[in-house]
């Protein structure tokens, strides 16, 4: 399992990149997330919602009411042009950091 | 005999009773259940297990609301950063007004219609990276009586130098023809420092959001 701090620091980034592949509700996001972690990126359903309030007050995504096929209610978000720049930024940052834990992993082996 | 419909309908006013907002967020977090429960119930668990795990996996209402509360912009802080900004742009149309006279009228040379232009630059960059130099204040009640404050200063800087400062002006120069030009600079310059107290309200709200963390565990 992945340590909390750093499953609420790539929160943001996550859904930013969900959203950047198009629309999205969070119920979908959140299954997408543990689908593509294994389940082991768990996060509490609940909180995500402030994180996606949160970047929705910063302009960073959208919102809208919509329908599902089954006639549910539900909320679908979509990025913002603002959003699309964090989401460059956060995968410049976390490329760097990636690269640089690599490369001293690396180092220890030679 | 477990009634999944009551057992929902007693999770929303547990929400309520916590403090979550209704319609929005609850009626967010009420579908995000209901699929949860069907999913659950999809891979083989009975209504009331469904349930009981949609409901721990959402969350506890207490720690959601806490959560929710760090959004929440009050109507007093949303009328200081108002008040800072039109009072921001109050300076610079007035600004740009005295501008207008800076480089009509001729006696004015060079000299002071450059130093209205930076005058009106430094309110520009003020309002645009002013808040670059601000503190990251994670209270939302000090950022709003900061804000408050930035404004109150504001306004009093604008008083004081109209009742006291401006009437020395006037009476100062020796020269009948430097006048003009050194009351129109002065009164840019006091724009100046007026607008970017103003910006305080903004400029803490944005230093904030830019630093915040988002928290999902």
């Amino acid at each position: 399992m992945i340590r909390k701090e750093l499953v609420a620091a790539s929160a943001e980034p996550l859904i930013l990149s969900l959203l950047a592949r198009g629309e999205s509700y969070g119920y979908a996001i959140i299954q997408e997330v543990k689908a593509r972690s294994d389940g082991k990126l768990q996060w509490t359903d609940g909180m995500l919602y402030p994180v996606l309030h949160r970047m929705e007050h910063r302009g960073l995504i959208k919102s809208r009411w919509g329908e599902s096929e089954t006639g549910r209610k539900r909320k679908y978000y979509s990025l913002k042009k603002d959003g699309k720049m964090a989401m460059a930024k956060h995968h410049e940052q976390w490329s760097l950091v990636h690269s640089v834990l690599a490369g001293l992993r690396k180092k220890q082996y030679v | 005999m477990f009634n999944l419909e009551q057992a929902v309908a007693e999770w929303r006013q547990q929400m309520l009773a916590a403090g979550i907002q209704t319609p929005v967020p609850l009626e967010e977090l009420e579908i995000h259940l209901r699929d949860e429960i069907e999913r659950q119930m999809r891979s083989g668990l009975d209504e009331k297990k469904a349930f009981e795990a949609a409901t721990r996996q959402i969350g506890q209402a207490r720690a959601l609301r806490s959560e929710f509360e760090k959004n929440d912009v009050s109507i007093g802080a949303r009328f200081v950063e108002l008040t800072g900004i039109a009072w921001g742009v109050i300076a610079g149309l007035f600004s740009l007004w005295t501008l207008f006279f800076l480089f009509t009228i001729h006696e004015v040379n060079w000299v002071g219609r450059m130093l209205g232009l930076v005058a009106i630059a430094s309110t520009g960059l003020s309002w645009r990276y002013g808040y670059r130099v601000l503190p990251v204040i994670r209270h939302r009640h000090v950022r709003t009586l900061m804000g408050f404050a930035g404004c109150i200063v504001s306004i009093l800087w604008m008083g004081t130098f109209v009742k006291l400062i401006l009437p020395s002006l006037v009476v100062l120069p020796t020269k009948a023809d430097t006048s003009p030009a050194r009351l129109m600079v002065s009164f840019l310059w006091a724009w100046t420092v007026a607008a970017t107290l103003a910006s305080t309200a903004h400029g803490l709200k944005k230093v904030a959001s830019r630093k915040d963390q988002p928290a999902v565990s």
